[in-house]
């Protein structure tokens, strides 16, 4: 008798347990890092008290394989919610299908992901890509555009195709660069492109230095949707700042884990952009940036 | 007797005429006597690049001093604060002013508006745009809640008052409490392009330079939906001190209306990108004033 009341006492759940919360980081880009440090002081301000926040953090490498490992071991350890960066990671925990509440992070124009369900919500944003085709303009005349992507990545192939779009309207040319494996940056040595877009490819952010540093060589601008925090010496930058998304995360993640229905938490797109110009590089590739031009920056690295 | 012919009566008679005469000229020596300067100092409101405007303002000075025979000095200004104080202080004769300024320099310094350039496109108006990215889902002012604006300068009809009229006329009176930021871009192309990158969703601007942007590059009218206008104002108004020598001031009107009929002043107007000159009304500006009592509610509201 006495040992069975024992382990009733044992199995009760503890209502002073913390709380887990799994996340996907993938390939700990600095971009994503930026919004999970925001996440994660925002979300320790919003639980001061007993209760505490348990987060385990899982850095897969950016493939199909890997993210769907990551996502198994999360739902594994049966975390009460899942956080995952960008929308590769976020696919593969949708296919798990699994009960966990899902919050997405960082995703590009999410309405057009399929990120939907009812265990998920998320924040994401629009950045408008034609701007990277004027400011390219403003710099020198464009006659092929290279777009750096990955087509493992679902929101880097459709930044590929809507930049592709954009450039045909204004009778741009465009070359495909699939970066799908380090092997793959050779194809940056050839070809007649006159500036390159870097889409949000996760993989192409882990050898943004040398892609950088192939396309320098060759005197060929580049242009990334992801902030250079590294300073690996891309020319333009426009990009959604972290901060704002990581405290919308948290915000989001805290009403899921004090029992809010996630269907009742709708998801959230910013529009809010950061233009960054690199003179350092523009003086080595040889462009003048025009005063008109600068003032338009946010941010110049001089 | 007559009394005419007393001859204290005539030394009297001769002596009022004499001081009547001293005393006609003495009132009419200030008009003679009004300014002459040998230079006219002249102000600039900036532009988007005050490098390109100060070059074709030169010329244009340039011009002028040759024609006057009164050396023409150019001067930017920052604001409208800085653009009082520099006449009141009479360090500057004259000043290009865009509508809002000129308008308050009228009415509040009595200055006198005496041209405006004409621009390349046959246009000597302007008229404010209010201005969303067509996928941004804003179609009418309630869209617009909780959203980011951004402005030029509070010292622009175009780009600040017009704005808040047309705001004031659907309800919107406080700014800081419907909008989640506001801010002034400093520029009417800084205002564009930044509702174009998403650095604010909803942008005001004036129509020349939303206009002259989509001619050198047309993909901007594709990506941008203009919600609302304001009435055309004159959109820069050389405005001069009623106190310079009339005589100077017709010289001046002149030789800027008749530009456009010497070779040599057709050159000058080509580099000074305008058509010819025209004759200005202080009438034209009355719609500023409508427009200021519209918003005069919304700047009190949030201090600016």
């Amino acid at each position: 008798m006495l040992l069975a009341v024992f382990f009733v006492f044992a199995a009760a759940p503890d209502s002073q347990a913390a709380k887990q919360i799994g996340v996907i980081l993938t390939g700990d880009v600095p971009y994503y890092r930026a919004m999970h440090e925001t996440f994660v002081a925002e979300l320790h301000k919003r639980f001061t008290g007993a209760e505490k926040i348990e987060i385990i953090v899982q850095k897969p490498f950016p493939d199909p394989i890997s993210w769907s490992n990551a996502a198994r071991k999360l739902i594994a350890f049966d975390v009460d919610l899942i956080v995952s960066y960008g929308s590769p990671a976020t696919q593969a925990v949708l296919q798990e299908k699994s009960n966990i509440p899902i919050l997405y992070v960082g995703l590009y124009e999410p309405d057009q992901a399929v990120v939907t369900g009812k265990n998920v919500t998320g924040c994401g944003f629009k950045l408008p890509l034609s701007s990277i085709i004027r400011y390219f303009r403003h710099l020198k005349p464009v006659n092929t555009l290279g777009i750096v992507f990955t087509s493992a990545e679902e929101d880097s192939v459709r930044q590929y195709k809507t930049m592709a779009a954009l450039a045909a309207q204004q009778n741009i040319k465009t070359e495909k660069i699939d970066i799908g494996s380090y092997a793959d940056l050779s194809k940056l040595k050839t070809g007649n492109t006159d500036a390159v877009f870097i889409t949000g490819s996760s993989l192409a952010h882990l050898w943004l230095k040398d892609i950088v540093s192939i396309l320098k060589k060759r005197r060929i601008p580049t242009a990334d949707i992801f902030p250079d925090d590294e300073e690996s010496g891309g020319l333009i930058n426009l990009f959604h700042p972290p901060l704002p998304q990581g405290k919308m995360a948290a915000e989001m993640a805290a009403q899921i884990l004090l029992n809010k229905k996630i269907d009742s938490i709708p998801p959230y797109t910013s529009r809010d952009t950061e233009l960054v110009y690199n003179l350092v590089e523009a003086r080595q590739l040889g462009i003048t940036i025009p005063i008109d031009q600068l003032i338009e920056a946010s941010r110049v690295i001089k | 007797m007559s009394r005419h012919s007393f001859p204290a009566f005539r030394f009297l008679q001769r002596l009022v005429a004499c001081l009547l005469i001293c005393l006609s000229t003495a009132i009419a020596l200030p008009v003679f006597a009004a300014e002459q300067p040998t230079e006219l100092l002249i102000g600039i409101e900036p532009e988007h690049n005050i490098f390109d405007q100060m070059q074709r303002y030169r010329y244009l000075a340039s011009y002028l001093s040759d024609q006057l025979g009164v050396k023409v000095t150019l001067t930017i200004m920052s604001r409208y604060g800085e653009v009082i104080k520099r006449f009141k202080s009479r360090k500057l004769d004259g000043a290009f002013l865009t509508s809002y300024t000129a308008s308050m320099g009228i009415k509040d310094l009595n200055l006198e508006p005496i041209a405006n350039p004409v621009n390349l496109n046959g246009e000597f108006t302007s008229q404010g745009y209010l201005f969303v990215r067509k996928d941004s889902e804003i179609r009418t002012v309630q869209d617009m809640a909780g959203k980011r604006i951004i402005f030029v300068d509070p010292a622009t009809m175009e780009g600040y008052l017009f704005p808040l009229a047309y705001l004031e006329q659907h309800g919107i009176r406080n700014i800081n409490k419907f909008f989640t930021r506001f801010d002034f871009s400093g520029s009417d192309a800084s205002s564009i392009f930044a509702v174009l990158d998403g650095r604010a969703d909803i942008g005001s601007a004036k129509n020349t330079v939303f206009n002259n942007l989509i001619h050198n590059d047309p993909s901007i009218r594709q990506e941008l939906d203009i919600l609302a206008q304001s009435p055309r104002i004159p959109e820069i108004t050389l405005c001069i001190r009623n106190e310079i020598d009339l005589y100077l001031q017709a010289k001046l009107v002149n030789v800027l209306l008749q530009m456009d009929k010497t070779a040599q002043g057709r050159k000058v107007l080509e580099q000074f990108k305008a058509l010819r000159f025209v004759k200005s009304k202080k009438t034209d500006f009355a719609v500023i004033e409508e427009m200021a009592q519209d918003a005069r509610a919304a700047i009190a509201e949030h201090g600016k």
